[in-house]
């Protein structure tokens, strides 16, 4: 996020928002405490604070983005298109370095996770490609005029 | 907060976008909006900015009269 080329409204926006969210992380965390204490386990001990966590950054960064205040105001020079092929770029050939590497020297033992990992990877997947989502429906509608 | 009439008059006499009084001023176009509509209350830097940027001073554009704006 370019924090400081935000201007004066985006500022106080994104303050306001930060301030709810930190209020409603605060209120999540203590109704889970609540539920633990009547004997409510709704998830294992740090899926459900990562899961609060994630689902309260998620609702930061959409509000943000919702209320026009997460990139600031940048002259048209700039081409997403140019930065998304890069990136395109610089992601195949992160995936052909490892797969040489792999080939090369063999894959490495992987140690057992706990069985609460995968999950924890699907919803963390399952949350990034909604607010992709959301994110592209949302910059598509402020820009329309 | 009250419509900021003056201010899109003005704009509109010099001929500009919401969009391009923006890139003149360093704001984004929906800070502009904003402030046209009233919803946001800009500081005295901004405002500044605006006038030099339409060529207007502050109170042709921004000071509130009794009469006409309440």
């Amino acid at each position: 996020m370019k924090n400081k080329s935000l201007d004066e409204m985006q500022i106080s926006v994104r303050n306001k928002i930060g301030n709810q969210t930190y209020i409603l992380l605060l209120y999540l965390l203590l109704l889970d405490i609540g539920l633990h204490g009547f004997g409510i386990t709704w998830l294992a001990y740090p899926a459900n604070i990562m899961l609060l966590v994630t689902l309260c950054s998620s609702v930061y960064v959409i509000r943000l983005i919702k209320e026009n205040a997460f990139v600031g105001p940048v002259p048209d020079k700039h081409k997403p298109v140019t930065k998304a092929l890069l990136t395109g770029i610089v992601a195949v050939l992160t995936a052909l370095v490892m797969l040489f590497v792999m080939n090369t020297f063999g894959t490495p033992e992987i140690p057992k996770t706990a069985d609460i990992a995968a999950p924890i990877l699907l919803i963390t997947a399952a949350v990034g490609i909604s607010i992709s989502l959301l994110v592209s429906i949302i910059k598509h509608r402020q820009n329309k005029e | 907060m009250v419509k900021n009439l003056r201010l899109k008059s003005a704009r509109a006499a010099k001929d500009m976008s919401q969009k391009d009084l923006s890139f003149a001023v360093g704001v984004t176009r929906q800070t502009i909006n904003a402030i046209e509509n009233g919803d946001y209350n800009p500081t005295i830097n901004l405002c500044i900015s605006i006038c030099k940027a339409l060529g207007k001073t502050l109170d042709e554009l921004f000071w509130e009269e009794e009469d006409n704006e309440k």
